[in-house]
């Protein structure tokens, strides 16, 4: 089922949570709503989810070219996912999933035996089959969020929301469930927006993000677009370390990119996007001495400083690479910029 | 996020190991306390029911019971068969306060469980205007003197009062004059034989100023609890299309009743033991006697032995209370410390 969103804007005490957005998720799309907090990403999920309702005079929200807005939280037919789990602490897993279906009213409500063969297929979709009669209080932390996911699938949602699903659980779970995620909805696909905070989790799980700051989406496209053509300094910012010039590049679409010192400009390039040199044979180098080296396991961290205006420069360098460069701290080097990014400073960011 | 009005995160200090101390310090700490207590509590509690036994076990059955006046002539005396009649009517006006605080407690305790539960749902899950004014309005039955409280009513509804020309006219049945009657009158099988005309000195006023004076003790369990909570697992029903009544029954209500039941026993306790706002109300009028008022009394008339009989039957209940309290504080430590763990700790 295809969502949009017309205008929508929300205030909280005369804080902007949501300005004017716009937005179009297509049928079976898994899309990302990625930003850092306070940028609206939650409250726009929660506004489709029907659980906040949007300023007076926003346009509406629409599922299926359908007028929502006026629909509660229970009528919307959606799943959602909480960070914390919100899963009834008082009943068991199988309790739990069962919810939806005790849930609905009395001429829609399932036998008992349909809703035993419908949480039985639930908990066995995410691997809990064996888990029925524990409690939550019983499960870690990422079994108790595949519960969640299965309690929110039990009613056959039309759209499945996502709030940070993943954001109370640690690095290898987190990891694990993503992928997870990702064959999951490949095998139902249903609609799905995912609100997260971690760019590495948008960038991988999602068809399309949207990345969004202070209320605004800032840009919403592929992952590979986002990442190798942001539409703006602060979307390249927030997608991973950066180095930032003071230059713009001398000619565009050049790599290695020569850059020529400009105060209304601003230059960004990735640390793996350099390259270190020991001799400066083409000219765009620029001479730098190292400061610093961090071995950080497949990638060396290096610090550099330029010679010219001292500024500090950061490059991950891959570890074969390092040592065939065979690096010491006080040795002077050339840099040369590959991908770099230039906007103009008229954006304040 | 920050902005969503309905997140809270009230992360309990539950089990912090105790701060390093001198022994010295802990072990003198611990005898001041143990000390103050004897003396204070203790010693008079014990004292309670050492008085209302000084006189043997038989004087204490017979403050609460009495036997059947004998008919004429089988009584030594007039001036014998007087004493009887009065023993029994003492007895019975014993029982009669009995009754009445029982029935104040079954009357205004549910009804402060239903009020509680409200003003704690309001203040713990919404935010909106005055909630803070809201929340100090809870708490100001425990700020205000009880006289104070009974006074308030008498003012509102005695005869002079504010209402007072409606309340004194108002007309009630006596719920203790009950009988079944059938259905060949009417639909209504019911009927009371007795009704009480006015609100001041009759015991719905006493139901009045116990309400008032009890209020805070269900909400004050239940705010910190369903703060900590949060509504996220109330959405989470909706979200899955339960309607707000099933959410309320199946998802809130077990979420906090150990919380509730609480503050169902501290309201119990006070309803009981309340004496100076039902004091005001209740005009002295015999009938309308609670425990409390009947010790007064008893006290009054020089019958210490009888008072502090009446007043032993409070202590165990206030005992039993303790008990209950404890068991029941374990539950609810355990439900915030459950619900601050799965925000906290990630």
């Amino acid at each position: 089922m295809s969502i949009e969103v017309c205008h929508i804007s929300k205030t909280f005490n005369q804080f902007e949570a949501l300005r004017d957005i716009n937005f179009r998720v297509e049928t079976g799309e898994l899309v990302s709503l990625l930003g850092p907090s306070g940028s609206g990403k939650t409250t726009l999920l929660r506004v489709i989810a029907g659980m906040e309702s949007a300023d007076p005079g926003s346009g509406p929200v629409l599922f299926d070219g359908h007028d929502v807005s006026a629909e509660g939280v229970g009528k919307r037919r959606i799943g959602f996912v909480f960070q914390h789990y919100a899963l009834f602490k008082h009943m068991s897993v199988f309790e739990n999933v069962a919810f939806g279906l005790r849930a609905k009213p009395w001429r829609q409500r399932p036998r008992e035996a349909e809703i035993r063969a419908k949480v039985g297929e639930l908990l066995q979709l995410v691997q809990l089959q064996n888990f029925a009669q524990r409690y939550p209080s019983q499960l870690s932390g990422g079994q108790r969020q595949r519960v969640a996911l299965a309690r929110a699938l039990a009613v056959e949602p039309r759209v499945l929301l996502l709030d940070e699903p993943f954001g109370a659980l640690d690095a290898t779970v987190r990891r694990e469930l993503r992928r997870w995620l990702r064959k999951l909805h490949s095998h139902i696909h249903v609609t799905t927006i995912l609100v997260t905070h971690d760019q590495e989790e948008a960038l991988e799980v999602s068809d399309r993000v949207a990345v969004m700051n202070e209320g605004r989406i800032e840009q919403f496209a592929a992952p590979e677009t986002i990442y190798e053509n942001p539409a703006n300094p602060f979307v390249f910012k927030f997608l991973g370390s950066y180095n930032l010039f003071h230059a713009r590049k001398a000619a565009s679409g050049d790599t290695p990119a020569a850059i020529l010192p400009d105060s209304r400009s601003v230059t960004f390039v990735r640390p793996h996007d350099i390259e270190i040199r020991r001799e400066n044979s083409d000219g765009c180098g620029i001479a730098a001495k190292i400061n610093h080296i961090g071995f950080g396991g497949a990638v060396v961290n290096i610090e550099l400083v330029r010679i010219d205006d001292e500024s500090v420069v950061d490059v991950a360098l891959p570890a074969h690479a390092y040592k065939g460069l065979d690096l010491k701290p006080e040795d002077r080097v050339f840099i040369r910029l590959h991908n770099a990014r230039s906007f103009d400073e008229d954006y304040s960011i | 996020m920050g902005e969503a009005p309905l997140q809270n995160r009230a992360a309990g200090s539950a089990s912090k190991p105790p701060p390093p101390s001198h022994p010295l310090v802990r072990r003198a700490a611990v005898t001041m306390t143990v000390i103050f207590l004897t003396v204070f509590i203790i010693i008079p509690a014990a004292n309670v029911f050492a008085q209302a036994l000084s006189k043997g076990a038989d004087a204490y059955i017979s403050v609460f019971y009495a036997p059947r006046t004998p008919p004429e002539e089988a009584a030594p005396s007039p001036a014998e068969r007087r004493k009887l009649a009065f023993h029994r009517s003492q007895v019975e006006r014993t029982w009669s306060s009995i009754r009445l605080s029982m029935a104040i407690a079954a009357i205004v305790v549910p009804l402060n469980m239903v009020f509680g539960l409200a003003a704690a749902w309001s203040i713990a899950k919404f935010r909106f205007k005055g909630r803070s004014l809201l929340s100090a309005l809870i708490d100001l039955p425990f700020s205000v003197s009880p006289v104070i409280a009974g006074l308030l009513f008498v003012l509102l509804l005695g005869r002079s009062g504010v209402f007072g020309a409606w309340a004194s006219n108002f007309t009630w049945p006596d719920p203790f004059s009950l009988h079944w009657r059938g259905f060949a009158q009417s639909w209504w099988p019911l009927e009371a034989t007795q009704s009480f005309t006015g609100v001041i000195f009759t015991p719905l006023a006493i139901v009045l100023a116990s309400i008032f004076v009890t209020f805070p003790f269900v909400a004050r369990s239940l705010i910190p609890l369903m703060e900590a909570q949060g509504s996220d697992e109330e959405v989470a029903a909706l979200s899955l299309g339960a309607s707000g009544w099933r959410t309320f029954c199946k998802v809130t209500l077990p979420n906090v009743k150990w919380a509730l039941f609480y503050g169902a026993i501290l309201c119990t306790a006070r309803a009981f033991g309340e004496f100076g706002a039902v004091s005001v109300v209740s005009g002295h009028i015999d009938a309308n006697d609670t425990m409390p008022l009947r010790i007064e009394k008893l006290w009054n008339e020089y019958n210490s032995q009888a008072a502090f009989s009446v007043a032993s039957l409070l202590a165990l209940f206030a005992l039993a209370t303790l008990i209950i309290q404890a068991l029941v504080e374990r539950k609810t430590r355990r439900d915030e410390v459950s619900a601050a763990e799965e925000k906290g700790t990630s």
